[in-house]
Parts: C-alpha cells; structure tokens; sequence
C-alpha cells in the first residue's frame, strides 16, 4: 500500500469522469470517505448517482480520475479493490434460480467468509428472512429481494458497504434494522457506508455527510456539524436539498 | 387491431436503442471490417462456384433433395428461433399486465415473425438466384423464385407450430408460485459447491439448484447414449478406432455446446465481486467440461479396445475435444446471453476455417486462434470494465 494514503480513508475518488458508450453522466467527481463516515447520496432522477456508484465499483471503466478503495486502485488492483466494499445488488440483477442460501453462499465462497459471518448479529434473522431462505429468489417480493442483496453485501464485513436505493423497498421493521446495523457498523470506526436514497428526511438522522448530484455534477455537500444543525428542526433538510434542486433546475 | 405492430416496434426500438449505444468507433470497426470480410467471403464463394460450376450444374442429387431440403431446414430453424423472439416480447415483463388476450398476443408475434421474415427469405432467394446465375444454371430467376417458397414454407411450418403452441405466459406464470414447499436438497450439490459456489446452478437457471426433468433432458440423454454405444459397437467390429474416436469428439463437443452458458458473467454479483474473469470463466466451464469428457470417456475406451495399436488416435480425439471446447467456452463467454448466436458463430467459424484451410494449408488455423484471442480479450474487458 502507498505511505502516502490516508490509513482512515477507505474511498478515494479524485476527477471522477464516468459515463457510457464513451458520454460522461457524472464528471468532475473528487470524494473522500473515511472510516466512521455515513455518506447520503442524493439527487434527482437521472442527475448521476447509479453512475457513479457503478464506477465505484468497477461496472463501468471511468472515463477520467482515479477512484481507490481501501488503499487499492480500482483499475490496477481490481480484485483487491473489490474486496474493500461489499454492494447491495440491484434486486433485479440478483440469480433468480438460486434460493436465498444459495446465493449468500456464492457471495461467502467468493469473499472467503462463512455464509453467517455478519458484523455481530445475524442478519437473516433481523431481517426477517429465515422464512425465505430455502426458496428460489425468483419467488421473492422486491423488498425480500432487497433484504437478501443487504445481507450479501454485510457478509465478511467488507470496510465499505454501498447501498444504491436498497433501503427503499424495505418494510419498516426491515429498514429499521438496517439502519441499525449501518449505524453500529460506523460507530465500531473501522467501516463507512454510502446510501443513495430518494428518502431525504432519513437522512439528517442516519448519515454523517451528504452530498447532492445534479446534472452529473457535485451541487452542494453536507458535513456533520451542518447535518447535525439541520436535523435539529424538522424539514429544514428537506428544505435546503429542494432550495437545491429548484436552484439547479433554474441554472440548468 | 391496432396492437399487432406493438411486438415489431419493440424489436426495432431494442435493435435501434442497441445501436445508439455502441461507441461511433465500434461501429465503424462492425460495418467496415464486418463489410470487408463479407466481401472477401462472396468472392472466395463466386471463384469456388465458378471452378466447379460444371459438377454442380449436373449434380441432380443436389437440385432435388440437396438445396431444398436445406432451404427447408434453415427456414424452420430461422421461424422456430424468430417466433421464440417475437413471444418473447409479446410475453414481457411490462406487457404483462395489459389486457390483451393470448389470440391478440400470438396475432402480434406472428406480424413481427413475418415482416422479420420476409427480408430473410428475400436473402435466401438472392444467394440462390445469384449462385445459379454464377455457375450459369439455367432459370436462375426461378430458382430464387423456388428457394422463396422452400425457405418460406419452412419458416412459416415452424413459426405457425411454435405460436400457437405458445402458453399463455401471463397465466402460467403467476400460478400458485409457492406450491413447492423447498428444502429439498438440490440434486447438484456434490459438484456445485466448489468456489463461486452454485455458479453452475445459476448458470443452467436451475431452481434451488435442482434438476428439472424433462423429455427434452431424458431425450437428449438417451440420444447420446445411443450414439456413443453405437459408435463403440462399429468400432469393435470392424477393429477400427475411427468412428468412436470421432464420435467421441463430435459428441464431446455438442455436450460441452449444449451445457455451457456464461450469461453469469455480465452480471453485478460477480463483476462487483473479488473475482477475476479468468476464475470465473473457467469455474462456469468446469461441470460442462466434465460433462463432455464423461461422454467422451466411453467411446475413446471403445476405439481403444478396438485398435489398442492406434491407441494415439483417441488421445488425439482427446486433445481436440479440449482445444475445441476452450474455443466455444470463449465464444460463448463473449456471446454470454445468447448462446445459440454463440453456437452458429462458433460452427461457422470452424466452417470457414476448415474450408480455408483446403486452400491455404494449416496457416488458417492461426486465424481463427486470433480469432478467439480476440474474443477473449473483448469478454474479459467487457466483464472488468463493462
């Protein structure tokens, strides 16, 4: 590992340009995420933020920058980068043959880990999955679907856990027990967490950083102290990511 | 009615969508060097045409049964193959819950099947028309005219049977999806669970890991039981280690065909995965690969009994068996989702570069391994960098 890095950072993004079929969707990206972090990642419909999550983690080549996870480039180092985080799939990219066990074994047997080895509880349980376990993803429901990629994506305990949208199809109990894991996850000071999520009331009480996206681009960003003081009166998050958005949108 | 172009204009939207997305590079590369090579092949088939022209016009074995039973045959597979296409899409996912009746969703598959069809059997007449024409065959308009309706009657016999013995999807699919109270322990357990493990269940979509049997599966397994005891059998007979070791290595290789799928690698689960391409190519390739040399093992161990001194030639058939297989599981590694595109590009290829190689000796050969380097390379680069 470089001298140079920060032993605390776990994310690295420096000039982050990523897009397809060769047109950037996000440019100018730099973000640094250290451990203990809970990184919100906000935005609109289509200002970026599956894109650059999917750079993140390897799915599409970056177009400019650099993004190291954990010490490890992404583009030299894959397979070490890719142990640094684990993600939350898509619940529609999840192996629809495989039953639930099946699947968290694939993960377990590729990540080194038993296919119970969670940060401390077991998550099936928590989430409400033992009833499912057995029985081919196929025949899931979206938020089922959603809890088995989180279960996936803790497994090992990887440094970095991502999660693009999974918390919203969750049912209450299920979104509630995740956001307990995440929050114990960051306390320990040895993980950081990115959740994208539409949900920006959720945010203030469970993150300790956000960051809004529009237009591809880093529009407005949020430390501790300032999501502290927003989550102190209600709405006034809300208020300010729309004061955002309404000024980007009459930019744009 | 006016959905019954709905099916067609998804296709053209899919294909279209498809287009827009490649990078201008790519696309150049496609239509110049796909145009120079279909150039190159045209007048390599003109030329061979041409110095045979004399046998091909008297050979009568050949406009009889021959060029129609063909013209027949790749009608069918063409309407069987384009039918599956347009119900597919008669059958997705967001169509789903339209109201539209299983008549109304056949009747739009049919009118994309043959407006898909009709520039197919229009292609089949050129080649036919024209190939006469070059080897001066009298009535070459005819001909073409005759190929219309031989490919046409195929395409339409097969896409007419496998529409109307379409399920209605919408029905089937939600019926009683909990009727199988799971915990059965799947049936490939001893040889699936080796890191990734179940990549082979996911890849054959296998629920839960278990094997559904089928007359397709119990078919195809006795068809190629049959084929290798009787390959074995003439081998014995006749003391000669030929046709079991062909057999051997024909039938090694349709196994290893028709049992590997890689569409596992185009997905996030494994390319967000600590996982290297190479890793997971070779684990997908793993059950298939012991799958086609189990059917190889039985007639090789015949054509040995058979001719113990010519014991060189099922090793040989051995060895080939392996070179060929690797060569289609890159194929199929780069044609990941549609395997039968896999497998008629692979065949063509080695079509092609067996024909070429009559003419230039074994230097082809370098060719089609290039070929397959370079498929390896753009599957390895598309599953790092998507």
């Amino acid at each position: 590992m470089d001298s140079s890095i920060d032993p605390a950072e776990i994310l690295a993004v420096r000039g982050l340009s990523a897009g397809y079929a060769g047109r950037a969707v996000v440019s100018g990206i730099d973000l640094s995420l250290d451990r203990g972090d809970i990184l919100g990642l906000l935005g609109a419909n289509g200002s970026g933020k599956s894109t650059l999550l999917r750079a993140i983690t390897g799915q599409i080549r970056p177009l400019g920058g650099t993004v190291a996870i954990d010490g490890a480039d992404l583009v030299r180092a894959p397979e070490r980068a890719k142990s640094g985080f684990g993600l939350a799939v898509d619940p529609f990219d999840l192996p629809a043959a495989l039953s639930g066990r099946q699947y968290l074994q694939l993960v377990a047997s590729i990540r080194g880990c038993a296919e119970d080895d969670w940060p401390g509880v077991d998550v099936t349980d928590r989430l409400g999955l033992n009833r499912w376990i057995e029985r081919p993803i196929a025949e899931y429901s979206l938020g089922t679907r959603a809890k088995i990629a989180i279960a996936a994506a803790l497994l090992g305990t990887p440094p970095l856990l991502i999660l693009d949208e999974s918390l919203n199809g969750l049912d209450p109990l299920a979104a509630f027990e995740v956001k307990r894991i995440i929050l114990a996850l960051a306390s320990n000071g040895r993980h950081a967490v990115i959740i994208s999520t539409h949900v920006v009331e959720a945010v203030p009480g469970l993150c300790n950083r956000a960051i809004l996206l529009a237009d591809g681009r880093m529009a407005r960003a949020w430390h501790a102290r300032q999501l502290a003081e927003a989550g102190q009166m209600p709405g006034a998050f809300e208020a300010e990511v729309m004061q955002a958005l309404a000024v980007q949108a009459a930019d744009g | 009615m006016r959905h019954d172009r709905l099916v067609l204009t998804l296709i053209w939207r899919e294909l279209s969508a498809g287009l827009r997305s490649m990078r201008r590079r790519d696309l150049v590369w496609i239509v110049a060097g796909g145009g120079a090579l279909l150039a190159y092949a045209i007048a390599d088939i003109v030329v061979a045409l041409h110095a045979v022209s004399a046998t091909l016009r008297q050979a009568q074995a050949l406009w009889a049964v021959g060029l129609p039973g063909v013209l027949l045959c790749l009608g069918g597979f063409a309407g069987s193959a384009i039918a599956r296409l347009c119900l597919s899409r008669a059958f997705a996912p967001f169509l789903k819950a339209l109201p539209l009746s299983l008549m109304e969703r056949r009747r739009m598959a049919a009118v994309a099947a043959c407006a898909l069809g009709v520039p197919l059997a229009f292609i089949a007449a050129a080649a036919v028309g024209l190939g006469c024409f070059v080897i001066a065959k009298p009535l070459a308009p005819a001909w073409g005219l005759g190929a219309v309706m031989l490919f046409g009657a195929g395409f339409g016999a097969a896409a007419v049977l496998r529409l109307r013995s379409a399920r209605d999807l919408v029905l089937s699919d939600s019926a009683d999806p909990v009727s199988d109270p799971g915990g059965r322990k799947p049936w490939l357990g001893a040889f699936d669970r080796s890191t990734p493990a179940w990549l082979s269940s996911w890849a054959w979509d296998l629920p839960a890991g278990r094997v559904r049997l089928s007359w397709r599966l119990a078919g195809a397994a006795i068809l190629f039981g049959l084929a290798a005891v009787v390959a074995g059998s003439i081998s014995l007979a006749r003391h000669d280690a030929v046709p079991a070791a062909m057999a051997g290595l024909t039938g090694g290789l349709l196994v290893f065909m028709l049992s590997a799928r890689f569409h596992p690698l185009g997905s996030p689960v494994l390319r967000t995965a600590p996982l290297g391409f190479v890793r997971a190519w070779l684990r997908l390739a793993r059950l298939p690969l012991q799958l086609s040399l189990a059917f190889f093992l039985l007639p090789a161990g015949a054509a040995l009994a058979a001719e113990p001194s010519a014991w060189a030639m099922p090793l040989a058939s051995g060895f080939w068996l392996l070179a060929l297989n690797g060569a289609y599981a890159v194929f199929a590694a780069y044609f990941m989702t549609a395997p039968f595109v896999a497998a008629l590009t692979f065949l063509s290829a080695i079509a092609y570069a067996s024909y070429e190689t009559l003419e230039y000796g074994r230097t082809v050969l370098i060719g089609f391994a290039a070929l397959v380097l370079f498929l390896w390379h753009q599957a390895q680069r598309r599953y790092r960098h998507g």
